[in-house]
């Protein structure tokens, strides 16, 4: 995942886009990304339960909600491993969905230690 | 009406619409389960002066669209128990009054999918991450439909009426009054119940005219008309035979129960003087009735004209006086 590690360099939000996309209010955006995490953690919830249990289609579902949420928040990286889940989940391969997981936690914790240092 | 009026009128109703088209609300389903997406879809429609309702599953999408009085819908693609092009689909199986614009929400732009919600019946697609230029330009597109839609089925209704009703009574006009009542006559047969009818005309009309005007004349008629109206029971017709002609259908009207009602017509427009401009008129009518009571089969010709020399009858009388043909009761 050599993308990821380039990934880590740069911000996990693509902020200006974001802000754009709802008109420049800087302040519904918080709100918004406040929204996403919380949403963010019941899904990853459900992940690590689809995975446990081998249920692909929810897998496959999963990923792309969260790619629809994160590419309206301009979350590039989220977006992008989301993609990857929802792949995983449509090619039926568990382990590369477990993989996708940890990367997926990984790029979260970033966003919200991006939020927190705000 | 002559044809030039006509056209005035069509074009000033056309005008009528246009003004209250622009002051409909329209009202927007969102059917979205991510709570981000839907976040921003509902702050940006509000903005944008759309009413809103909002789901997150595809079943209450389905439920709202069924029922409720929604003119555009913005559907995600994926959501939990149906998804959008499905959704899409049943909407457009079903027989409907009025059209609903859907646009389709979708993170998936490959052209073979659009294909698919297209022919599933979407009316368009707007592609996630969504930029609210296109989203709002989009709906505007749905809008101008909507209102357009309205605006033909606000003609169409009004062409309907004026096809179908006496501009100065607002009665069923003569071709409508005899279409409902060969409808009422079968109807009658089929329930085996009695149809009645009842024709009338004003007394004296003539004299109201040349004494105080024709509109002092069109006022008593057009308070006759409303008088009689009052009169009957809500599904009974009336209607404008010829100049101060009515023509009442009663279905399942037996003779007593036809007695009771044409005495109760010819007292509520004897009992009250009319109001015009010129005078308070005193007027009476003369009614003559038939029911085929007696007679399942009768036809309406012969129900129109044993009520017709009834009505004559009833002229020879004295006038302000209601006869019953006793030919079909007897039959």
């Amino acid at each position: 995942m050599s993308d990821q590690q380039n990934q880590s360099d740069v911000s996990p939000i693509d902020y200006a886009s974001a802000l754009e996309r709802i008109g420049g209010d800087e302040d519904f955006l918080n709100e918004l990304l406040e929204l996403y995490t919380t949403e963010f953690s019941n899904h990853f919830e459900k992940l690590q339960d689809a995975i446990h249990k081998g249920d692909c289609q929810s897998i496959k579902d999963i990923g792309h909600t969260l790619k629809g949420s994160s590419a309206n928040l301009s979350l590039i990286g989220l977006k992008e491993i989301s993609y990857q889940m929802e792949c995983a989940g449509q090619d039926k391969d568990i382990n590369k969905a477990k993989d996708v997981l940890l990367i997926l936690g990984k790029e979260f914790q970033r966003l919200k230690d991006y939020i927190d240092s705000r | 009406m002559k044809l030039n009026e006509f056209f005035v009128t069509i074009i000033r109703m056309k005008d009528q619409i246009k003004h209250q088209n622009n002051r409909v609300a329209i009202q927007v389903l969102i059917a979205e389960d991510d709570k981000v997406t839907m976040e921003i879809l509902k702050k940006n429609l509000r903005g944008w002066g759309y009413n809103i309702v909002t789901v997150d599953t595809g079943q209450q999408a389905w439920k709202i669209l069924k029922t409720g009085d929604i003119h555009m819908a913005v559907l995600d693609w994926i959501m939990p128990g149906m998804s959008g092009p499905e959704l899409c689909q049943k909407v457009r199986q079903e027989k409907r009054d009025r059209y609903i614009y859907l646009i389709l929400l979708t993170s998936k732009d490959n052209p073979k999918d659009i294909i698919q919600g297209l022919t599933a019946g979407a009316d368009d697609y707007v592609t996630k991450p969504f930029n609210p230029h296109e989203l709002k330009a989009r709906l505007e597109t749905g809008k101008r439909i909507i209102l357009l839609e309205s605006q033909l089925l606000e003609s169409q209704n009004k062409l309907q009426e004026m096809a179908t009703h006496d501009e100065l009574t607002k009665l069923w006009n003569r071709r409508a009054i005899f279409q409902i009542l060969d409808e009422e006559i079968i109807r009658s047969t089929r329930q085996h119940l009695p149809l009645g009818v009842i024709i009338t005309d004003i007394d004296n009309f003539k004299r109201v005219n040349d004494t105080y005007g024709h509109q002092a004349g069109d006022v008593v008629l057009t308070e006759i008309a409303s008088r009689l109206k009052k009169n009957v029971r809500k599904y009974d017709k009336v209607g404008r035979y010829g100049g101060d002609e009515l023509f009442i259908i009663l279905p399942n009207c037996n003779l007593v129960n036809l007695d009771f009602v044409g005495r109760r017509l010819q007292e509520s427009i004897n009992r009250k003087k009319i109001k015009t401009s010129q005078a308070e008129i005193h007027v009476t009518i003369s009614l003559g009735g038939a029911s085929s009571e007696s007679a399942p089969d009768t036809p309406a010709e012969k129900l129109i004209s044993e009520s017709d020399k009834a009505l004559l009858n009833a002229k020879k009388k004295g006038r302000n006086c209601f006869i019953i043909s006793k030919k079909i009761q007897n039959q």
